[in-house]
């Protein structure tokens, strides 16, 4: 009988590949002319959101005042980095910095997008899944903001960006 | 499974960025339903996934060639490596697969037919609602299935691996059973050709070539040819020196090995091996610390991982902690009979390699004198790697003591509870070193007692069996550091 994808859960994965196969399909996308590649990317990861909600998920209800223990545990345990997150409650944005990026790593020339664009999918995918369950005045709703920093960019880190908003979904 | 084959897979796994399987699977299935966005054909979106797939893998291969180099370059015992390809891939272990050869008639090599129970593609495909990638729409049924991406990323590791080795076979990987498409299992056609046949079939694929060439704006990257750049240490060493070949030394006694170092000096250096040892008579401390030195460097040489460790300021200084206590350790609490030991076993292997007046110096060396010039040799080497010997003190409680009052660890309450979270893993890392160390201890009077009976492997493994002898206790503890490691480097 073959694996279930609540099995592949307790497994890990080597990246090396896969993470190259990102960039060869934005390259795919570049030269058959896909308009908004950074919007397909993040569709990419909403959509890797809505099938791994069913099997996991950190917490059932997310607030602002566990949102940064919230996306912690996402990235350790889907991505197994270990980020640093700020929260600017005037701006209402969310800052998260990964030095691991699971996505990026290399700086390509030919490429302008980077890999971590399909985490700003799956990260606010997976939050706005678990509030859509549990709307409350307290919920949180977050939306994928901006790749500041990238190490596909050739900076050191990845910076992912998110704006959020709080009450009834 | 073999030592060697073991150690790669280990090192694979603990040296590649590896997420959750889940994530993995999910976007594996992401980047094929993008593709088929761009084609709107699901037979040509299969072609073009296996090309990202070949495409991905060949870029990794490029960038840690010196890895494959100590594969076998022999086509039938890259296959027999399998597992290997597939943890280099995947970066989980392959297991419940049955393995199956073909005969071929008239052809050098048979075809090989692996079926693997667990497909980590196929997981539940077509139960979630974003299962969109539709088999049903294919009507050709001579194409691959779901794990074609997996598939193309497979070949491209196996025909980097000859490639390096400079063979003149290829291996071509056909998926021909899918889980998703209603196979039983994961089933992979494995066909061994000559460069010239591969070319031919390369050139006659023409469907599939026109198919990249329309998507990828270009026509099929064409197998670049390896040039006769400088050869390093490996690229001399690789001919001698692979996985397959140092199982069949573990498996051979001294003498055996002494016959094939005589053979490397003679083929290598063009030279007889007594005169080869002549350059070092009168300088045999010198040899030996280059013993000492060479072993650190040829260490290194295996992927360049020790010198990529120990550019980390901190692995450098622990790793300088480790290597001083052994330093220290053995000189001090080691009996001297064991330590005479190992010098009786380096006498018998120059016995006969080496001119009888050096033979007859080196039996002079107390064993002490022969540790102490090896670990010279040793330190030298860790030296150009990149461990400051001068810097270190005089224990490693000092080194974290001294670090604290400088204030070098940030402040930052996170950044410390991380590092203090690291403090079990590298302690016990360090208690698995020094139990490695008293295991290898005992080998040398093992290898004397067993050698004109049984192999090297036979000492390793004495006492009861292969897991429980000293290899498995070994093997035991280094997949403990391993584990660590994979722990910290979360």
């Amino acid at each position: 009988m073959n694996f279930s994808r609540k099995e592949l859960i307790e497994t890990e994965a080597t990246m090396n590949q896969m993470r190259n196969a990102v960039f060869h399909l934005a390259r795919l996308m570049e030269k058959n002319k896909i308009e908004n590649s950074k919007e397909t990317l993040r569709k990419m990861g909403q959509n890797i959101a809505n099938t791994y909600i069913q099997y996991w998920k950190p917490t059932d209800i997310i607030t602002l005042a566990n949102l940064k223990d919230v996306i912690t545990t996402i990235y350790q345990k889907v991505l197994n980095s270990t980020v640093s997150i700020e929260i600017n409650e005037i701006e209402e944005i969310v800052n998260v910095r990964d030095h691991n990026c699971a996505l990026c790593k290399y700086k390509y020339e030919d490429v302008e997008i980077a890999g971590c664009e399909i985490l700003l999918g799956l990260i606010s995918g997976l939050i706005n899944l678990i509030s859509k369950s549990t709307s409350s005045n307290t919920s949180l709703i977050l939306k994928p903001h901006e790749v500041i920093e990238s190490r596909a960019y050739g900076n050191k880190s990845c910076n992912q960006t998110f704006k959020y908003k709080i009450g009834k979904v | 499974m073999g030592a060697f084959q073991w150690l790669m897979k280990k090192i694979t796994k603990v040296f590649g960025r590896s997420t959750n399987a889940l994530f993995y699977t999910l976007l594996y299935r992401e980047i094929l339903k993008e593709v088929n966005n761009i084609t709107n054909n699901e037979e040509e979106s299969l072609i073009i996934l296996r090309e990202i797939g070949r495409r991905s893998a060949s870029e990794s291969c490029e960038r840690h060639s010196n890895i494959f180099k100590f594969m076998p370059g022999n086509p039938k015992k890259v296959l027999d490596y399998f597992e290997i390809l597939w943890v280099v891939v995947f970066g989980t272990e392959l297991d419940d697969y049955t393995y199956e050869e073909i005969t071929k008639q008239g052809s050098k090599y048979n075809d090989y037919v692996l079926k693997i129970n667990k497909c980590p593609i196929c997981v539940d495909y077509g139960h979630d609602l974003e299962d969109t990638f539709k088999f049903e729409r294919i009507k050709n049924k001579e194409t691959e299935g779901l794990a074609c991406g997996l598939c193309g990323m497979l070949e491209s590791v196996a025909n980097y691996i000859l490639k390096v080795k400079r063979s003149d076979y290829r291996i071509q990987i056909i998926e021909q059973a899918c889980i998703t498409k209603g196979g039983e299992c994961l089933q992979f056609i494995c066909k061994i050709h000559d460069y010239k046949e591969w070319k031919e079939l390369l050139e006659s694929s023409t469907k599939e070539k026109e198919i990249i060439r329309t998507y990828f704006k270009e026509t099929l990257e064409g197998e670049e040819v390896l040039q006769e750049t400088k050869l390093d240490i490996i690229d001399k060493l690789q001919d001698v020196i692979s996985i397959d070949k140092l199982e069949e030394y573990l498996d051979e006694p001294l003498e055996s090995i002494k016959e094939k170092v005589s053979d490397i000096i003679k083929d290598k250096l063009n030279m007889e091996p007594e005169h080869f040892f002549d350059y070092f008579r009168n300088y045999e401390d010198d040899m030996i610390r280059i013993i000492g030195y060479l072993g650190t460097h040829l260490l290194n040489e295996y992927g360049g991982l020790l010198e990529k460790f120990l550019k980390n300021e901190w692995l450098a200084k622990i790793f300088g902690y480790i290597f001083k206590q052994f330093k220290e350790m053995t000189l001090l609490f080691i009996p001297l009979d064991v330590i005479r030991d190992y010098n009786s076993l380096l006498v018998n292997f120059l016995d006969g390699l080496a001119p009888v007046e050096m033979v007859d110096n080196v039996k002079r060396f107390t064993g002490k004198d022969t540790i102490t010039y090896i670990f010279e040799g040793a330190q030298m080497a860790l030296q150009n790697l990149g461990i400051d010997f001068s810097e270190l003190k005089d224990n490693v409680w000092e080194e974290l003591k001294a670090e604290r009052e400088n204030g070098l660890i940030s402040s930052e309450t996170s950044t410390i509870d991380r590092t203090r979270e690291k403090v079990p893993q590298i302690i016990n890392i360090i208690q698995q070193f020094l139990m490695i160390f008293n295991d290898i201890l005992t080998l040398p009077i093992r290898v004397l007692i067993s050698e004109s009976h049984y192999g090297l492997k036979t000492a390793i493994n004495s006492v009861v069996s292969e897991e429980e002898g000293l290899y498995g206790s070994i093997r035991e503890r280094f997949d403990n550091i391993f584990d660590q490691i994979q722990e910290i480097r979360k």
